[in-house]
């Protein structure tokens, strides 16, 4: 099959699927819109029949307002040299509680590692992977820290006393018109 | 896992027993640690365990202006941080709709093949030393020296250059750095024998590295393996020439492939590697004189930036394998969210954990060193 048949099969092959909407942004960029309950589907037609078997990454970003999570699934086909990047929306939790999905690693083994860093650092929890589990934040006990909502100068303010530093020798480098001088108004994280 | 954390674990008798590789040893660039639990001299199994070099990058950058976050890109892998650079500048560039005038694009081409020659000297260097060797890591890092004081004539800066923006790079070359840099090709060149001759073809390092850590083409599919060690397992896959970025397609170079898959097709991969990189470099000196023009096309007061809302999903060929950002803007002064793939996340946790089963506890350093991991990249 060389790439022409594959572009063609794909296109057939996304028609069929339904509340999907495709974009080729260039040459090699296609970005796919689908539903969430497509989402595993689409991603087995796309490594079973259309070539795209490398799973470059998989992406999480927070919409809180929309009360949303959205999750990229970016896969390369190494024979029609193209990348397609198919997004979903899945609703999005509180902190206390996670936000569900389901694990694509039966289809892509190298999503256990995406997936097990968005559970880490979002609280999303992939049914059926089996990496469920703390790998870079073992001993981190507050929420998911890349949400959005979790705000790291509070927490640092909240968890960490801030210490006065003045040693003498700045001082002298500060009296003879040197060093560093930090306004109230420019202490920030 | 802080050590005060840890607490020992008694199993019943047997002859198993489990020991921390990491997180400070040769076999890794950065600090990681390699859980292996052991029967005699033989693995069962490894755990990869990440988190010691986490400082929050992604998180950091969204709370950042576009264009401070590029002091922070380069420090995600330090061994080669210009790919990281130009990755970034490449995304936002393409949020954007920026166009980089040509002669930028041949400088940063210029920097990214330097900086693939310093890594992968860095690389034999290690290796070399997983295996007891030691005269190659001082020749690989004395060697890969020399293209620092090139970066430093360059951008001011030995490792971490930040010489990229968005739009093209700070500013042109000096006068005279294309003979310096063509008389540091020379050099590399001549040396080549000598490499050969201490390790490439030297059967104390042929017969250690053979047959270790083998991955075959299926696997490498599976897994995710990219790069330099996709290309030992005989697949001949590589960025720069399948998803062709700045002035790539323009270049003439060969991508090596070797078909075996272990420790000894990877750095030899690499060596070949080096000396494509040196071909290119060779060209770019020609063509580079005659490339007039601006090095970087002007962009909007950089501290009130704020790059039009939209998505990007750029990719560089590192001398690790493939890195790739996903970089969101939703309009404002800083970005929305940045992903950063580096090709270590796969490389140093599950290739690297299916690898460890099975083999030799003095061959695990030279399978993490072999497949050139750099834990920042899993961290981030």
């Amino acid at each position: 099959m060389n790439c022409d048949e594959i572009n063609i099969w794909l296109d057939t092959l996304l028609e069929e699927i339904n509340e999907i909407k495709v974009t080729r942004k260039s040459e090699r960029r296609v970005r796919v819109d689908v539903d969430a309950s497509s989402l595993p589907a689409l991603l087995e037609l796309l490594k079973g029949k259309a070539s795209y078997v490398h799973l470059s990454a998989i992406s999480c970003v927070d919409w809180p307002d929309d009360e949303e999570f959205e999750l990229v699934y970016h896969c390369w086909s190494y024979e029609a040299k193209s990348l397609l990047s198919a997004h979903t929306r899945i609703p999005r939790n509180t902190c206390e509680e996670f936000a569900h999905y389901v694990s694509i690693y039966d289809i892509y083994k190298p999503a256990g590692f995406f997936e097990r860093d968005i559970y880490e650092m979002y609280g999303i929890y992939f049914e059926s992977s089996p990496f469920m589990e703390k790998f870079i934040l073992t001993e981190w006990n507050g929420p998911p820290p890349m949400r959005k909502d979790f705000d790291a100068e509070a927490y640092v303010n909240e968890t960490f006393n801030w210490a006065e530093y003045n040693p003498d020798w700045l001082q002298e480098i500060t009296e003879e018109g040197g060093g560093i001088e930090i306004r109230p108004e420019d202490v920030r994280l | 896992m802080r050590p005060e954390n840890y607490q020992a674990v008694s199993l019943p008798s047997s002859n198993e027993y489990e020991i921390f590789i990491g997180p400070n040893h040769p076999g890794i660039e950065g600090n990681y640690a390699f859980k292996l639990r052991l029967d005699g001299d033989v693995v069962i199994s490894g755990k990869a365990d990440a988190g010691y070099l986490h400082r929050g990058f992604e998180k950091l950058m969204e709370g950042r202006l576009w264009i401070q976050n590029l002091a922070i890109v380069p420090r995600i892998c330090v061994p080669d941080p210009v790919p990281m650079e130009v990755v970034y500048s490449l995304s936002v560039e393409a949020i954007s709709d920026m166009e980089v005038p040509e002669r930028g694009q041949w400088i940063r081409v210029m920097q990214l093949e330097l900086s693939r020659v310093a890594a992968h000297l860095f690389t034999f260097g290690g290796h070399a030393a997983t295996t007891g060797m030691y005269t190659p890591m001082f020749w690989g890092v004395a060697d890969r020296d020399l293209a620092l004081d090139l970066f430093e004539e360059l951008t001011g800066g030995r490792v971490y250059h930040i010489y990229n923006i968005p739009g093209g790079v700070r500013r042109d070359i000096p006068a005279g750095f294309l003979d310096r840099l063509e008389n540091y090709l020379d050099y590399l060149e001549s040396r080549q024998n000598d490499y050969d001759n201490l390790l490439f073809t030297n059967q104390i390092f042929v017969k250690r590295a053979r047959g270790i850590g083998v991955i075959n083409k299926e696997q490498a599919l599976e897994w995710g393996v990219t790069g330099p060690n996709l290309r030992a397992c005989g697949l001949a896959f590589d960025v720069r020439r399948d998803d062709p970025y700045l002035i790539y397609d323009k270049l003439d170079f060969d991508i090596p492939i070797i078909d075996e898959g272990d420790a000894l097709a990877r750095i030899l991969v690499r060596r070949d590697e080096l000396f494509q990189s040196v071909r290119i470099l060779r060209q770019i000196i020609k063509h580079l004189p005659s490339v007039k023009g601006p090095v970087r096309s002007p962009i909007p007061n950089p501290l009130a930036w704020n790059v039009p809302a939209g998505e990007s999903y750029s990719r560089v060929e590192s001398s690790k394998g493939e890195l790739a950002y996903y970089t969101v803007s939703d309009g404002g002064p800083k970005p929305y969210r940045v992903h950063v793939r580096g090709p270590s996340s796969m490389h140093a946790v599950q290739v690297l954990e299916n690898l460890a089963v099975g083999a030799r506890i003095e061959d695990v350093a030279q399978i993490m060193f072999s497949l050139d991991a750099c834990p920042p990249e899993v961290d981030r």
